[in-house]
């Protein structure tokens, strides 16, 4: 009798999920008067201001919104006549980082020179009112929901406090669902309570349930301010979900909808500013299902060098560069730069394989308050051979305010707020007729790998991903040196050391996989998948005492697994112990009659049974 | 000190919370006065609030603190509600004429002005310098203004600096 498969561990994947923000009230903006006739003309509140009011400022500045103070009515807009017109000529408002230019991002929200005037010219004249003719009809909001009912409405289990003073915050959610099956979910819309302290969120799908030992007590969360998501296995999911104020939930095309899993978790991080007064924070969030499954998986490109990232204090410059040349041609669908509080300035091109180039985003001021994934209004088509580049500088003196440290010290990259990050995701589709989607997928995910480990071999999740990637090509043998290279560089790793045993059973080492399989238990006693593969070693060395040991705690740890039970009854039939044998592959059985393992081994345990040697 | 005080000043439209109309250098006696002029809506000035608690806990002995509201269309009852809600325990005025805000020479929340216990005004400005600008702010303050005038006017001695500029929300109608 042979044990049953190898239980075989995938990657590693940080997959940082976000998603976009189109603020609409959308009137069309008119500008009634040039520059040069505003310069002579009354400029009114009715006419000339409310349209861009409306348009730019009230999806956030309403009652209910994120924003400090309505801006709805003339009374309201009087008040702030002043202010806005310094706010918008430094363009601190509305919140709007990137360059204007090419290719063009959805839901812009920037003031032309000519808007601005204008705002300028009602101050100065006074604030008149203006005719009331000239008012236009006031943008109309959805109440609640804005994509409608949620076919799903989740809660955070427990609020958070944020305190009355302090730095910024970050807080972590974790959303348990418990869906009786596999959902496509078409969006995600985030609420995420009191809005007007929460700077941003950003969700993350958790499907190994990788986020639940940072919480104290289930349900309560954790700080942080980047998660470090791990998954077992290939996700072909790489959806943004994010939310900034004034943003509506993304919803995907049709085809894209993104798959949740009985039993995974989202978590959702959360930016949080203190306000003056304590506050708390609940986000709610609710889920619109599609029946129909992903036909098309976007995928994430991420390009880093948080390695390169270790800036002298004072140093007002500092660049950080990466590239990374696509081996399948894709469609780019959106971006999201990242850095923390001394990034200054934060770009990314694409130079095509006939030498011209392209910028695919500008922020010349990065304000890591106001950050956002971008969707571009029509997807950018890059073929195989373009090289993608992100350019970021940063500024470690006392010019930048922003520096966390006073004065300026060493800062190098890092997770916690005081590190610094230097990281440009691009969720692309693949769009190549030559080349299958799915084996897109495999030479994006390879060559992706395949750059990470050039850039830094000592990072284990890049050793990691690449050996997963490979494996699951069927390339052991090569998949075998990086699983080895990522256990040596995080020797207690229980993933990484589970993975390493079980490229050595599909190679036929049972004798070496043992002492990785064994690190992997210890770590972590209650890992099923560990101690099946544990057990399949023991199995094959003819150590059918051990074996009975692993595949019953691996029975205990995951009972629904049938082939947990498979290969425990047949590890009995090998010790003689035929009893037990049967029972066992009874329960397989019942767990999955299609479990062909089990039946042909029950079939000769019976046979042995009746006919004794 | 070339401001010209106008301390016993008869206007009437400096009120408290009840409607009455008040003067707070005559209520502050022989003590330093310090204002601090917020409005309800305004994030900044919000996010000040702790901040302004704790100095004039710690001041509270020597100097006289007030908040004033200097937006004539924030009612007392808003006011109130304000005030429980950041946790005010100083006493707050409204100024609806914008006299205090004149006298004091600020133009933004918040701010503050420090007068004399001979009530002169000694400053006008920045709390400390945590917001450079309108919607950014260091992690920390590294200068505190307010504090050091404080302490000065208390010790009878030289402010530092006559004024420093504030960022927050412009207060409408001064000009």
């Amino acid at each position: 009798m042979k044990p049953g498969k190898h239980f075989l561990a995938g990657s590693v994947c940080l997959t940082i999920l976000a998603l976009v923000s189109v603020p609409h009230a959308a009137q069309q903006t008119h500008t009634s008067a040039s520059p040069d006739r505003a310069a002579e003309q009354q400029v009114t509140f009715n006419r000339d201001i409310a349209p861009i009011v409306y348009h730019y400022c009230v999806p956030c500045h309403r009652p209910g919104e994120a924003a400090p103070f309505s801006l709805l009515t003339y009374q309201d807009t009087k008040k702030f006549a002043e202010q806005i017109a310094f706010i918008t000529e430094k363009r601190i408002m509305p919140p709007w980082l990137p360059s204007p230019g090419e290719p063009k991002l959805s839901g812009e929200l920037r003031l032309s020179e000519q808007q601005i005037d204008l705002f300028r010219q009602w101050a100065k004249q006074g604030t008149p009112e203006g005719n009331p003719a000239d008012l236009p009809p006031a943008p109309h909001f959805t109440p609640g929901w804005q994509l409608g009912q949620p076919d799903a409405i989740l809660h955070a289990q427990k609020p958070y406090a944020l305190p009355a003073q302090g730095t910024d915050n970050y807080w972590n959610f974790i959303f348990r669902t418990n869906f009786p099956e596999t959902r496509w979910i078409r969006a995600i819309e985030i609420r995420p309570g009191e809005k007007r302290v929460v700077h941003h969120a950003n969700m993350f799908v958790d499907r190994f349930h990788s986020s639940r030992d940072q919480e104290r007590h289930p349900g309560d969360g954790f700080p942080g301010m980047e998660l470090r998501i791990e998954s077992e296995s290939f996700d072909p999911d790489s959806h943004f979900f994010f939310w900034k104020p004034g943003s509506i939930a993304h919803e995907e095309p049709e085809g894209m909808a993104f798959r949740l899993d009985p039993g995974d978790d989202l978590v959702l991080n959360v930016h949080l500013q203190p306000s003056g007064k304590p506050e708390t924070v609940q986000p709610t969030i609710g889920l619109y299902f599609t029946d129909k499954p992903a036909t098309k998986f976007p995928f994430l490109l991420e390009l880093q060098n948080d390695r390169a990232l270790d800036i002298p204090p004072g140093d007002g410059n500092f660049e950080v560069n990466d590239d990374f040349t696509l081996p399948a041609e894709v469609q780019l669908l959106a971006i999201y730069p990242h850095a923390h509080y001394i990034g200054r300035q934060l770009s990314a091109t694409a130079t095509y394989p006939d030498g011209t180039s392209k910028n695919l985003i500008q922020i010349p001021r990065w304000d890591l308050n106001w950050q956002a994934v971008y969707y571009y209004e029509d997807p950018l088509l890059l073929p195989a051979g373009t090289r993608v580049s992100m350019h970021y500088i940063y500024d470690n003196s006392t010019a930048n305010i922003a520096n966390p440290f006073h004065p300026p010290q060493r800062i190098k990259g890092g997770n916690r707020t005081t590190d610094e990050m230097a990281h440009l995701w691009l969720q692309v589709l693949p769009h190549d007729d030559a080349v299958p989607p799915e084996q897109a997928r495999f030479l994006l995910q390879e060559a992706m790998a395949r750059h990470d480990v050039t850039r830094d071999p000592a990072d284990f999740s890049a050793q990691y991903n690449l050996a997963a990637v490979l494996q699951a090509k069927g390339d052991s043998a090569e998949a075998l040196q990086h699983f080895q290279a990522a256990v040596q560089l995080r020797p207690n790793d229980v993933v990484a050391n589970n993975a390493l045993g079980a490229v050595l059973l599909a190679l036929g080492n049972p004798g070496e996989a043992i002492a990785p399989l064994l690190r992997a238990v210890q770590s972590k006693p209650d890992y099923a998948a560990a101690h099946y593969n544990l057990g399949n070693a023991y199995a094959s060395e003819g150590n059918f005492s051990n074996a009975i040991t692993e595949f019953s705690e691996a029975a205990r740890l995951n009972p629904k697994d049938s082939m947990s039970e498979a290969n425990l009854g047949a590890a009995f039939a090998e010790a003689g112990n035929l009893d037990e044998a049967q029972k066992h592959l009874e329960r397989a059985l019942q767990l999955d009659p299609q479990n062909t393992l089990a039946s042909n081994n029950l079939d000769e345990v019976k046979r042995r049974r009746t006919s004794p040697q | 000190m070339a401001f010209p005080a106008t301390p016993q000043s008869e206007r009437k439209s400096v009120l408290d919370l009840d409607g009455h109309s008040v003067n707070p250098f005559r209520l502050a006696g022989s003590k330093v006065v310090v204002f601090l002029f917020v409005r309800t809506d305004c994030p900044i000035s919000n996010r000040y609030a702790p901040t302004i608690q704790d100095l004039s806990h710690r001041y509270g002995e020597h100097a006289s603190f007030f908040l004033v509201y200097p937006i004539a269309s924030e009612t007392s009852q808003q006011i109130r509600k304000h005030l429980q809600d950041y946790g005010y325990q100083l006493p707050a005025l409204r100024d609806p004429g914008l006299v205090l805000a004149r006298e004091s020479h600020v133009s933004i929340t918040p701010e503050a002005a420090v007068f004399s216990a001979d009530k002169k005004l000694l400053y006008h400005g920045r709390i400390d310098d945590w917001y450079v600008e309108f919607g950014r702010a260091r992690r920390e303050p590294t200068t505190h203004e307010l504090a050091t005038t404080i302490e000065s006017a208390v010790a009878r001695k030289p402010v530092p600096a006559t004024e420093a500029p504030a960022v927050g929300c412009f207060i409408p109608g001064l000009t």
